[in-house]
């Protein structure tokens, strides 16, 4: 088990900059999840730790001791690759003890270490077949047992779930979560899923193109999203955002805009911004520190637990609501929601970045 | 049902059009020669290994056998040696004039050996290696390996390179990755190739007749001398020629077909 220090690291393909100064620091024993779209650099990321690949610039410390240039043998890491990478010709026991096989250890060693590590995977009873005759489901935890039977420095994870189906996957989700607690070892996992990061990382780090956009607790980055990438990336459905302007009526100050009026507190010094508000922010009911805003509703979606409200407010501007329960809307009709004013963001147009007020 | 009958009588007619001759030299090569030339018998009514036996150990096609083997192990080991390196760098590495060498070993095929043969004798005249097995076996390295280079490249190209580098992330080098992961899922494949280049040179006949002259291979003895010998005789090389060739396809056929299309799971 390490800390994990990344130093302004690179990566570049030819032109492509795959990464482009990463700086993150990892507490020993901590598991965070590295979230971003398809192609932002994860699975480079990922291979430079596991120096699979040699970076352009940069350094890279595990407690201290600088592995930038180490090759991946001498790294104690253990990886779960995207595709399991489980090896077709040994069978599941050989798998999983190859590691300790490597690293020279007795046969009663490996042994003893296989089993628990199966028990704890709960595939005990697979041990004596190929790879060729598992199912996805569990050849993926073959390779996590793989990955942790040598109790690695750092365990990565490259989007280990999304093979699986939708069931499974929120079930290894848990499954992975608790093993690492009870294991305590520092993970690096990588994934596009929102909802996998947010359940299962200490911190999150959003990606986008080579470069980490906030790095904070789940709430932190749900709450205090630092730019409209990661506020418009994180949640379901996605944030509305609009376009106002700073007014002032005496000494109440307002952002203006797209059919919407929202008192804001505090002179944000810019007079244009991007107004950002969640669906889930934006009720049927009229509640303490609301603001009211009639619609016409465009068309609704409902999910039986939820229904999602898409309306046009007055200056032709589409809101998204999420209201909880089942609702019955007429396409067309008029109604009234409720901006909840203290659950709005406000960034800046030229940075992207988000404004405290 | 049609259609049936219609696939059935193709399957038959390839296989006679195939086998018919195979057998027919097989028969004829085991023929006594009394009634080899009865022109009332078509079936003989005993066989007999005599012919055979007289051309391995009488005229000299056992030493040919034995040189033919010799050359083609040869062949392949250096080949291997050469070619199995290119071939893994062609698939696992991006270098500048990739696709050049690809095409360059291409076009080698594209020239027939027997243009080079002759200036290779002279050359090979020069630094002593003419009518030797090291001399045809170089010949025939340069025949087997761009193929060698290719049909490596792409069996490893079938083995997904995350085994590899889930070998070095759990503690092996990129060679012993190489060693214990890649190569051992290569192998039927491999060896598949290795049979094939192995026919490759069993069969080559012109070069080998141009660079020797004393140390024959098979194929370059029986041209030389079944060529004068009564038909039974030539009858009994085709059948020392085809058998060894034929047994080694029937046993790899699997992997041959492997080989050339379906990549390796
Ligand atoms: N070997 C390579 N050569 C050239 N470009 C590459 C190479 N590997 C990755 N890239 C580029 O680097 C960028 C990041 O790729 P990467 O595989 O890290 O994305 P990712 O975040 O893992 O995506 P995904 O979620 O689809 O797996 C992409 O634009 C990709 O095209
Ligand atoms: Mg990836």
């Amino acid at each position: 088990m390490a800390k994990v220090k990344i130093e302004n690291l690179k990566k570049y393909f030819g032109k492509v900059k795959a990464l482009n100064g990463i700086d993150l620091e990892i507490g020993d024993g901590e598991f965070v999840v590295l979230l971003g779209p398809s192609g932002c650099g994860k699975t480079t990321l990922l291979r430079s730790v596991s120096g699979l690949e040699k970076v352009t610039e940069g350094r890279i410390f595990f407690d201290d001791k600088e592995i930038t240039n180490l090759p991946p043998k001498d790294r104690n890491i253990s990886m779960v690759f995207q595709s399991y990478a489980v090896w077709p010709h040994m069978k599941v026991r050989d798998n999983i003890g190859y590691p300790m096989k490597i690293k020279g250890f007795s046969k009663e060693e490996i042994e003893k270490k296989v089993l628990w590590a199966a028990e704890l995977l709960n595939i005990s009873e697979l041990l004596d077949r190929y790879p060729a005759q598992l199912s996805g489901g569990q050849r993926q935890r073959v390779a996590v047992a793989r990955a942790i039977v040598l109790e690695p420095a750092v365990l990565l994870m490259d989007e280990p779930l999304s093979n699986l189906d939708a069931l499974l996957r929120v079930k290894m989700r848990s499954e992975i979560k608790k093993l690492q607690e009870r294991l305590g070892v520092t993970t690096i996992y990588m994934t596009h899923d929102q909802v996998e990061a947010m359940t299962m990382g200490d911190r999150i780090a959003v990606m986008l193109s080579g470069r980490i956009q906030q790095v904070g607790k789940a709430s932190e980055i749900y709450h205090k999203p630092a730019n409209i990438f990661v506020a418009g990336f994180i949640g379901s459905p996605q944030m509305n955002f609009y376009k106002v302007k700073t007014v002032s009526e005496g000494a109440n100050l307002f952002v203006e805009g797209e059919g919407l009026k929202v008192p804001i507190k505090k002179d944000p010094n810019v007079d244009k911004l991007v107004l950002g508000i969640r669906p889930e922010h934006i009720y049927l009911e009229k509640e303490e520190n609301t603001m009211e805003i009639e619609v016409e509703v465009y068309f609704i979606e409902k999910l039986m637990s939820d229904t999602i409200v898409h309306a046009n407010l007055d200056g032709g501007s589409r809101i998204v609501a999420k209201i909880p329960g089942d609702h019955e809307f007429k396409e067309g009709e008029k109604i009234k929601l409720y901006i909840d004013k203290e659950r709005i963001h406000l960034f800046d147009p030229k940075t992207e970045r988000r404004l405290d007020i | 049902m049609i259609k049936k009958i219609l696939f059935w009588f193709v399957v038959v007619m390839v296989a006679v059009w195939f086998l018919t001759p195979v057998i027919m030299i097989v028969i004829a090569s085991l023929t006594p020669s009394s009634e080899y030339y009865n022109p009332n018998k078509i079936f003989p009514s005993h066989l007999t290994f005599e012919h055979i036996y007289k051309l391995l150990f009488v005229l000299g096609g056992w030493k040919a056998t034995l040189i033919s083997i010799e050359v083609a192990l040869v062949a392949i080991g250096l080949s291997f040696l050469i070619g199995l390196p290119a071939g893994y760098a062609m698939t696992r590495y991006f270098f500048p004039g990739k696709n050049a060498i690809r095409i360059g070993i291409l076009m080698t095929r594209s020239i027939p050996l027997i243009v080079i043969a002759v200036p290779l004798i002279v050359i090979y005249m020069e630094i002593g290696i003419a009518d030797t097995v090291i001399g045809v076996a170089l010949a025939h390295t340069a025949m087997i390996l761009p193929f060698v280079v290719l049909i490596t490249s792409s069996i490893f190209s079938g083995v997904s390179v995350e085994y590899e580098e889930a070998g070095m992330v759990f503690g092996l080098s990129r060679f012993q990755s190489f060693m214990r992961i890649t190569l051992p899922l290569a192998l039927p494949g491999l060896a598949a190739s290795a049979i094939f280049s192995f026919i490759m040179s069993w069969n080559e006949v012109f070069v080998a007749s141009i660079l020797t002259l004393t140390n024959r291979t098979l194929p370059a003895h029986i041209l030389n001398t079944a060529m004068t010998s009564p038909d039974y005789f030539k009858f009994a090389a085709g059948t020392i020629m085809a058998i060894p060739a034929m047994v080694f396809i029937f046993f790899t056929r699997k992997y041959l077909i492997t080989m050339w299309g379906i990549s390796l799971k």
